[in-house]
């Protein structure tokens, strides 16, 4: 009879390990993970091509699309007549999209060479006809400096930096480098004071699903006169959009000074490559005396515009990396209590859209809450952009700033690649974000280690 | 009873240990092979690859030099071979663009196409300077190969040796200056005992490197570059010129090396899955045949495909988009297939089987 039992038992425990055996499942896209930064279009690459995945789940058609975008998005524009890739300048920023936009990231915060990144606008003071900068005669609002053979760029732009050392109560040190901009070799005179404001180009992934957030939502999150008494104010950034024709909610530009993919894109090839299109279909320096008189706008096939369009729309967000590790949880937890998250939010949801499920009702991680806020005098252009004052910019979106690292190297954060570290990016932090700064600057070493890590797992 | 007792618990601990996923074998002995594979990509790869740019864009220097101080055919034919000879390392090399030579444009500084020919010729009728410095200050479409071959080879290669001008000859004698500089910071970006390398980078990946947290990235980059010169190759630089039947869209259009550029890039796949250039080393190969060989032969077998497609594309691309379009649909079929099998099987692989 023992041995019965025993003999009952062993089964049983045979029995029970074997259903072990079965192995684990793949976590359901459908349940909620914090990796997905994109929802159910979130990358799983944490290498050098993280942010060029296209989306998941497109038909044939609209893959040979994106496709169609990728490869334009990378051509290099040569100077008219061309029977391929016509009509780059005659003034411009750089020679094509990936030229600056690297790796469908960041770019270098340098001007004048190859690789530049960095443009810079400029206007008279005061607000245009409808809201915007007041352009400078001769130069428009943005500053192309390179040319052609045979033509001048407009002006060379001088970036020197200016350094000064910090250190945190641990005795950690920390360098910040303030940047000087200056104007030289202008192909005109410039009558009048003007403004200037630098801009470094920033990631191309994710922005279709920024641009389907509802604008009540983001609306919703001002609070102009700091009602709540946080500090922290946040304005949505009206602008008028040349090709809508109306003022629309911006959400795109670093100080969110584009409603529209579209139009960002269009904008970028006008001003930055010198390429006309259906949507800007003038040359940026058109009246000017630099201007080619050639009739051969617009230059840009109608196509290719779309395309790279919606390449921009359909690329995918890298995911999270580590969620579980608890140096991680814990800077998560840091984030939220130096009231980060107040402009970083951390989550949002798309709305239903059955035209393209893809973006439809998609919890998201962005970080941003795509509005403008005060930023403090050191990091002000004392330039306004429609409702963007001179001190306000756009809350940078987190998603993916964990691989700048990994996919533009060596890195740069802040809207002119001043800052060469986290720590540095955050340490420029002030006016509304200043209470944020200083909770972070006040923190044990392994507190700020816990926050920095958290953010390079985004 | 007792053999009952004795049998079940002898299958019990069988179970056990047999419940571990037949996915999960990592051990110390993949740890080694992975951070071995890491270790010859670097060193028997990618710096004796890019060693091997730089020496060929040395003797293409050269050789143009010799062109200028004495324009003959002889010395005309030596600077063309000079350019295909460094063409051919550098399209190899292109079979895993990543890390400084993307980091840092390299690849854009070198091999920027299409030629902007109104600027070119407007520069060379001009009395601007020639210097190495003026040159290094032009944007990437006026310097690099193309321009080098463009003037070397002329429209449809049909260039001789007394129609080069001087002001030619001096803008290709600063060209490749430029460009043999660029191959030197390029190579010493690699070189370990410079600092910074990447070859530190990649094999201490998941080691205590900055740019690779794990090897398991590092593989799937590797992969992922692999795959993403199928497409261009495929889908781009073959296609564009054939949808169009327009010549003028290939890339390597005045020198007719256009079909050589293409099937160096997938030997360059070939040499990344192999790690081998002038020597084999450990590849991600071995790693493969290890677990799943039926995969390492699909990709081999496909590899091997795709080279040979090229052999039936007997005449110049330009031409053989008119006369040869079933021959290179043949090969841009065969690359596709690569490329699917690279970017789907080959990358779920690494996801599944290296674990760091």
């Amino acid at each position: 009879m023992r041995m019965k039992i025993i003999y009952i038992l062993f089964v049983s425990a045979f029995v029970f390990i074997l259903s072990m055996c079965r192995k684990p499942e793949l976590f359901p896209d459908s349940s909620y993970d914090e990796r997905l930064n994109g929802g159910s279009q979130t990358a799983f690459d944490a290498t050098s091509h993280a942010f060029s995945h296209e989306f998941d789940g497109l038909s044939d058609y609209d893959l040979s699309i994106h496709e169609v975008g990728d490869a334009a998005f990378e051509q290099t524009f040569i100077t008219a007549p061309a029977n391929i890739n016509n009509g780059l300048g005659t003034v411009f920023n750089n020679v094509s999209c990936i030229s600056c936009h690297h790796k469908d990231g960041k770019g270098v915060p340098n001007a004048g060479l190859n690789e530049s990144s960095l443009l810079m606008r400029i206007s008279f003071p005061g607000e245009s006809q409808n809201g915007g900068s007041i352009p400078v005669p001769g130069y428009g609002t943005q500053i192309q400096d390179k040319a052609v053979f045979g033509k001048r760029a407009e002006a060379s732009v001088n970036i020197t930096y200016s350094f000064q050392t910090y250190n945190f109560p641990d005795g950690t040190s920390y360098q910040l480098q303030a940047p000087n901009y200056s104007l030289t070799n202008l192909y005109t005179p410039i009558s009048g004071n003007h403004l200037l404001s630098p801009r470094l180009a920033p990631p191309v992934f994710g922005l279709g699903l920024l641009e389907v957030i509802s604008e009540s939502d983001l609306v919703s999150r001002q609070d102009i006169n700091d009602n709540n008494g946080d500090g922290i104010s946040g304005k949505a950034n009206y602008v008028w959009d040349d090709f809508e024709n109306r003022k629309m909610l911006g959400r795109f530009g670093l100080k969110a000074n584009t409603a529209t993919i579209l139009t960002q894109v269009a904008a970028a090839y006008n001003n930055d490559i010198g390429i006309t299109s259906y949507v800007f279909p003038k040359e940026t320096n058109h009246g000017q005396i630099q201007h080619d008189k050639l009739l051969d706008d617009p230059e840009l096939a109608d196509s290719i515009l779309n395309a790279v369009k919606f390449y921009v729309q359909t690329l995918q967000v890298p995911a999270r990396r580590n969620v579980s590790d608890p140096i991680i949880i814990k800077g998560k937890k840091i984030f939220s209590d130096a009231k980060c998250s107040s402009c970083h939010i951390p989550t949002m949801t798309t709305p239903v859209n059955v035209a393209f499920p893809q973006m439809s009702n998609q919890t998201i991680h962005p970080y941003t809450d795509l509005l403008v806020h005060d930023m403090g005098p050191g990091l002000a252009d004392n330039r306004n952009d429609f409702l963007a004052d001179g001190n306000e910019w756009r809350t940078a979106p987190l998603w993916g700033v964990g691989l700048f690292e990994t996919v533009n190297y060596p890195a740069y954060y802040l809207h002119d690649g001043r800052a060469r570290t986290l720590t540095e990016a955050i340490m420029w932090h002030d006016g509304e974000a200043a209470n944020s700064r200083n909770y972070f600057a006040q923190l044990s070493t392994i507190d700020r280690e816990a926050l920095l890590k958290f953010l390079k797992s985004l | 009873m007792k053999y009952y007792c004795l049998i079940i618990m002898c299958l019990s601990i069988i179970s056990i240990f047999s419940c571990k996923d037949e996915n999960n074998n990592n051990n110390g002995n993949n740890t080694v092979l992975e951070t071995q594979i890491l270790t010859d990509f670097a060193h028997i790869l990618a710096n004796p690859n890019y060693q091997d740019i730089q020496a060929k864009a040395n003797t293409l220097r050269i050789a143009i030099q010799n062109l200028n101080n004495l324009s003959n055919e002889e010395n005309l034919n030596l600077a063309r071979i000079a350019w295909r000879e460094t063409r051919s390392s550098w399209e190899k090399a292109e079979g895993y663009l990543f890390g400084p030579v993307d980091d840092y444009n390299y690849d854009p500084a070198m091999d920027d196409w299409p030629v902007n020919k109104v600027d070119l010729d407007s520069l060379l009728a001009s009395n601007n300077p020639l210097t190495l410095s003026d040159i290094d200050a032009l944007p990437t479409s006026l310097k690099g190969f193309h321009p080098i071959e463009y003037v070397l080879f002329g429209l449809g290669g049909s260039k001789i040796a007394t129609q080069l001008t001087t002001r030619e000859k001096l803008y290709m004698v600063s060209l490749s200056q430029s460009l043999y500089n660029t191959t030197s910071d390029l190579r010493n970006s690699w070189d370990v005992n410079q600092s910074g390398n990447f070859t530190n980078q990649l094999i201490n990946a998941g080691n205590g490197s900055s740019r690779f947290a794990t090897r398991k990235e590092a593989f799937i980059l590797i992969a992922t570059s692999m795959a993403e010169i199928c497409d261009e190759v495929a889908n781009g630089k073959m296609e564009e010129p054939l949808a169009a039947l327009d010549s003028t869209l290939q890339e390597s259009q005045f020198s007719h090396n256009s079909t050589a550029d293409f099937k160096n890039n997938i030997i360059g796949i070939q040499n990344a899955y192999h790690s081998k250039f002038f020597d084999d080393g450990h590849g991600l190969n071995e790693l493969i045949v290890s677990k799943n060989i039926s995969l390492d032969n699909k990709i081999q077998s496909q590899i091997t495909t795709a080279l040979n497609s090229f052999n039936a594309i007997n005449s110049n691309y330009g031409l053989a988009i008119h006369t040869q379009v079933v021959q290179i649909h043949n090969a841009q079929n065969a690359i596709n297939a690569l490329k699917v099998s690279l970017e789907d099987d080959l990358i779920n692989f690494i996801q599944t089987n290296v674990h760091d």
